[in-house]
Formats: structure tokens, C-alpha cells, sequence
């Protein structure tokens, strides 16, 4: 089984549900984004093009961050192909950070706060689990994976945008998009083999 | 925006804070990579800095017998580089758990070749080592395991696939050059600072010839990456016309390459004594050797997560 996600950016209204839901699922500090919608512009006005782009961690079958990674904190299962951090292992040295093209990794270098007031308690619930001065990314929400559920930021797309799903399976819903509705991947060339695939927009 | 005293005038003033230009990079085409460099990052510049002069040095002092050159590039190697890595770290105090990979990760095969070399360099000094038979094993040991120093540093940057601009086999070319001449101007100026004992007319030939060869090193290499996609354009960009073009012509090409010539080419004009002469020749390199890679550092930017031209065919 390899695990993956198609995101379809014609269906992708850039509302930013995806990276509050994992915001909320996660408890994540002030700066870390595991899942995050990026916005382009193209052209001159009046021909002017926008797009928002979700994108999370690619869970790469061929995944730069693990290669360099001198610890063995990076892993990436074999039974499904989800690349995760273990954070007891990571000293922080920063080197997958330089090594994913996609900007999914986060050092928790201060333990900054939302609110002037301090931690609230569902802060302080979540924020229990993140320990600082290691890197995070996103794990496909394993936890809920465990539960029979899908990740946070698919379950809440309102849009239907994200869809998870194996990609080994011929016959799944995100084998057949990649297939019928022409699905590629981002910066292919670097032979990382993302395991997220977008949909165009213009189709 | 965060908020800090600016020291010249008194007042408190607004500064974009890490999170201010975190916001700000994901927006841009060419991210910057921030980790290495800003803030705490800076200590992995300062820390390959000594490791690589460190290095360098004890290849040169082992080579012309230089005790005192030699307990200076311990020095730099366990000593300030050793505390600059740890001062990097997230969390130190699981700094071990980095020889775990050697076999994969060049940060773990720079952390063996660190540790060999301090355990090696250190025995190879003490009186009952130097005497014995074992000498020259142990000694061996040592230049190979510094000769393994100068090799990774590169190769950790080279690793990096996200940032074409470091993603070159002359990358560690590069850094073991440095490295080499940095350990040579280390002993020029220690020889010129009261360091006795050593022979500073033949590493000086050897020294301007490395000047020269990195400086042709260096325009080789922004060559070569201009010819390496547009991220990669981008960081020469930055180097030669961008943020980091005051560092790049100040200390790499000024400090680093211009001055240590034009001392050693204008020495009969200055009439300067010649080890004086020689120890600002070693200094000058030495603030060339820091800025060539705090440089190459700060210039990474990421390969683009969209293509300047868009996704699909946005029009
Ligand atoms: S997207 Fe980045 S963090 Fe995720 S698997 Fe690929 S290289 Fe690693
Ligand atoms: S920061 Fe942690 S996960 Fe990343 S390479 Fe270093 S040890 Fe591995």
C-alpha cells in the first residue's frame, strides 16, 4: 500500500480550511504549517491568473529528508510509505529542512504563543506532545489513519479538493483521477516521487 | 512584527521577527534557506569555519612538524567548532545519536571523522604515543581522519537536493580548498603572532598559489551554477547583485582573494617586516575563508514549489 493524496486545484477555492483543520487536529505552534495554502498570481492586469495551492508534506517514495537525515529520526514506512518524525531521535540539525523541496518541515525553535494571555487549555493540551528544538511535518494524521479515519485536512475540504487515498490500488478514487484527469506532480525532475498529485485547473 | 531597542538611538523599534519572515518567504517565488544562517544557524557556519581551518591547519603543522600549529587545530576542531555544533543543535544533549548513520548521512560521517580526529590528533601529541611504535599509525589515523573533515563539510551542503545552488560536485572541491588555505593562513598568523618553530617562507608560496586557485575555484563554480536552473541563478544573483553582495565582495573577494595578493605582490613597496607582513596575509585570507562560506551559505534558496510560469497552463 503506498498512502497519497490528489488535490485538485480547480476544485480548491483557497479557503484555508485544510490548514486550520490541521492547525486544530495537530495543536501546532505559531509558524508551523503542515498543511499550508500557497497563492500565485500570474500575468498583467486585466489578464491576470490566481490559483491557491494546498500543499503538505509529499510523503516522497524517494525521500530526500530521510536520505540525510543522521539521526534515523526521519523514517519512512514501508508497510504504507508515510514518511514521519520521530522526535525522540531528532537533535535538531536542521538537515532534512534543507534537503525537502517542499518546505513541509518546521525546527520548533521558540515556543511561541497565539495570545498575549498565555496558553489556553486546549494549548496547553495539544502543545504537550510537540517537544521543542526537533523537527515536524505532517504524518497523514496517523493517529486518525489508526481510528479508520482519513487526514484531518481531506476529512474538512468542504470542496472536496483533497482525496486520499492508496495509489497502488488501480481501482481507488486517486489512482483513477492521476490516470483519467491527468494528475502530475510537483518539481518531478528532483526524482523525489512525490506521493501527492494535483489535478490541473484548467481542465 | 516583533519589537526591539535599536542601540544607536534608545528607541524601540518594529523588526520582521522569524515568524514575520517565514510569512513573508512562502509568499516569494525563490525561498531563502533561514535555518543554516539566521540566528542560531549562523553557529553551522561558524562551526564548518573551524572545523575546516582546524583541519587544514593540521595537515600543514603535521606536514612541516609544528607542535604549536598542531595543538591550535585541535584547538579549533574539538574545541570551538565542537562547541558551535553543540551551541546548534536543537537538542544537544542527544548529539550522539548522529553517529547512528554513517553509512547514509554525511553529517554522521562528519561527526565520526570529528571524533576519530580528536581521539587520534590528541594521543598523537602525548609523549608515550609519540615515542612508541604506534606513532605512525596514530598519526596516520589523524590526517586521514582531518583529511575526512575537510571532505565532508562540502559534501553535507551538496547533499542538500532542494538547493540548487550547493547541489554541485564543486562544492566540496571548493570547501576542501578553503579549507586548505585557511589551515595555511591560520599558521602564517600564529607564526607571525610569536608562534616559533616554523617555516613561514615555505607555506606562504603554497598559500598565495591556493589564493589564486580559489579565486579561479570560486568563478568557476558561479559560472557552472548559472548554468544550473534558476534557483540556482537566483542565489548568484543574490551573491553578485542581491542582499548578500556587500558580504561577497567585502570579505570573499577583498579580504579573501584581493588583499592577500596585493600584500604579497606590493611587499618591497610596504618595506613592512616580512612577518608581519606574512601574519596580515593570514589574517586577511582568514576573514576571506569566514565570508566565502557564510556566502555560499546564506545565498541557498529553495527550488521553487511552483514554476515561475504557473501549475498546468494558468495562462
Ligand atoms: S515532502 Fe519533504 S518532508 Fe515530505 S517526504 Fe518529501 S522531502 Fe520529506
Ligand atoms: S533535524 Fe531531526 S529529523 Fe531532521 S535531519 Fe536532523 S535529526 Fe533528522
Amino acid at each position: 500500500m503506498r498512502l497519497g493524496m490528489v488535490i485538485d486545484l480547480k476544485r480548491c477555492i483557497g479557503c484555508y480550511g485544510c490548514q486550520i483543520a490541521c492547525k486544530a487536529e495537530h495543536g501546532t505552534r505559531p509558524g508551523t504549517t503542515y498543511a499550508r495554502v500557497v497563492k500565485r498570481e500570474w500575468g498583467v492586469y486585466p489578464n491576470v491568473k490566481k490559483l491557491s495551492i494546498p500543499v503538505l508534506c509529499m510523503h516522497c517514495a524517494e525521500p530526500p529528508c530521510v536520505e540525510v537525515c543522521p539521526t534515523g529520526a526521519s523514517q519512512k514506512r514501508s508497510e504504507d510509505g508515510i514518511v514521519f518524525v520521530e522526535s525522540d531521535f531528532c537533535v535538531g540539525c536542521r538537515a532534512c529542512v534543507m534537503s525537502c523541496p517542499y518546505g513541509a518541515r518546521y525546527f520548533q525553535d521558540e515556543q511561541r504563543d497565539y495570545f498575549d494571555t498565555g496558553e489556553n487549555e486546549y494549548e496547553q493540551a495539544l502543545y504537550a506532545a510537540h517537544q521543542a528544538g526537533v523537527v515536524e511535518k505532517c504524518d497523514f494524521c496517523r493517529h486518525r489513519l489508526e481510528q479508520g479515519q482519513e487526514p484531518a485536512c481531506s476529512a474538512n475540504c468542504m470542496c472536496k479538493a483533497r482525496i486520499f487515498g492508496d495509489l497502488e490500488d488501480p481501482n481507488s478514487e486517486v489512482s483513477r483521477l492521476i490516470r483519467e484527469e491527468g494528475g502530475f506532480q510537483l518539481n518531478p525532475e528532483l526524482g523525489t516521487d512525490p506521493s501527492v498529485y494535483y489535478l490541473p485547473p484548467d481542465r | 512584527m516583533g519589537e526591539r531597542i535599536d542601540w544607536r538611538t534608545g528607541e524601540t523599534m518594529a523588526f520582521p521577527d522569524r515568524l514575520d519572515l517565514q510569512r513573508q518567504d512562502l509568499s516569494q517565488v525563490y525561498r531563502p534557506q533561514r535555518e543554516w544562517i539566521d540566528g542560531r544557524g549562523l553557529l553551522i557556519v561558524i562551526a564548518h569555519f573551524f572545523s575546516g581551518i582546524g583541519a587544514g591547519a593540521w595537515l600543514w603543522s603535521t606536514l612541516y612538524d609544528f607542535p604549536m600549529g598542531q595543538a591550535l587545530a585541535i584547538g579549533c576542531v574539538i574545541g570551538l567548532s565542537g562547541v558551535a555544533h553543540m551551541a546548534f543543535l536543537g537538542r544537544w544533549d542527544r548529539f550522539w545519536r548522529m553517529l547512528r548513520r554513517p553509512h547514509q548521512s554525511w553529517i554522521s560521517r562528519g561527526i565520526w571523522s570529528i571524533g576519530i580526529f580528536g581521539l587520534a590528533a590528541v594521543a598523537s601529541m602525548l609523549p608515550a604515543v609519540r615515542d612508541s611504535a604506534a606513532a605512525p599509525v596514530v598519526l596516520g589515523l589523524s590526517v586521514l581522519a582531518a583529511t575526512a573533515i575537510l571532505l565532508y563539510e562540502g559534501f553535507v551542503y551538496a547533499a542538500s537536493r532542494a538547493i540548487p545552488f550547493w547541489r554541485t560536485r564543486l562544492l566540496p572541491v571548493l570547501y576542501i580548498a578553503y579549507g586548505l588555505r585557511g589551515g595555511a593562513a591560520l599558521l602564517l598568523a600564529v607564526a607571525a603572532f610569536g608562534g616559533s618553530g616554523f617555516d613561514v617562507r615555505a607555506v606562504e608560496v603554497i598559500k598565495l598559489w591556493v589564493v589564486v586557485s580559489t579565486a579561479v575555484l570560486i568563478l568557476l563554480y558561479l559560472v557552472s551554477s548559472t548554468r544550473s536552473g534558476g534557483a540556482a541563478r537566483e542565489s548568484v544573483a543574490q551573491l553578485v547583485a542581491g542582499r548578500i553582495s556587500p558580504a561577497f565582495y567585502g570579505g570573499t573577494v577583498l579580504a579573501g582573494i584581493v588583499a592577500p595578493i596585493a600584500l604579497a605582490l606590493s611587499r618591497d613597496a610596504l618595506g613592512l617586516p616580512e612577518l608581519v607582513l606574512l601574519g596580515a596575509i593570514g589574517l586577511a585570507s582568514l576573514v576571506g575563508d569566514f565570508y566565502v562560506k557564510y556566502c555560499i551559505v546564506k545565498a541557498g534558496v529553495y527550488v521553487p514549489l511552483v514554476a515561475a510560469e504557473g501549475v498546468g497552463s494558468p495562462g
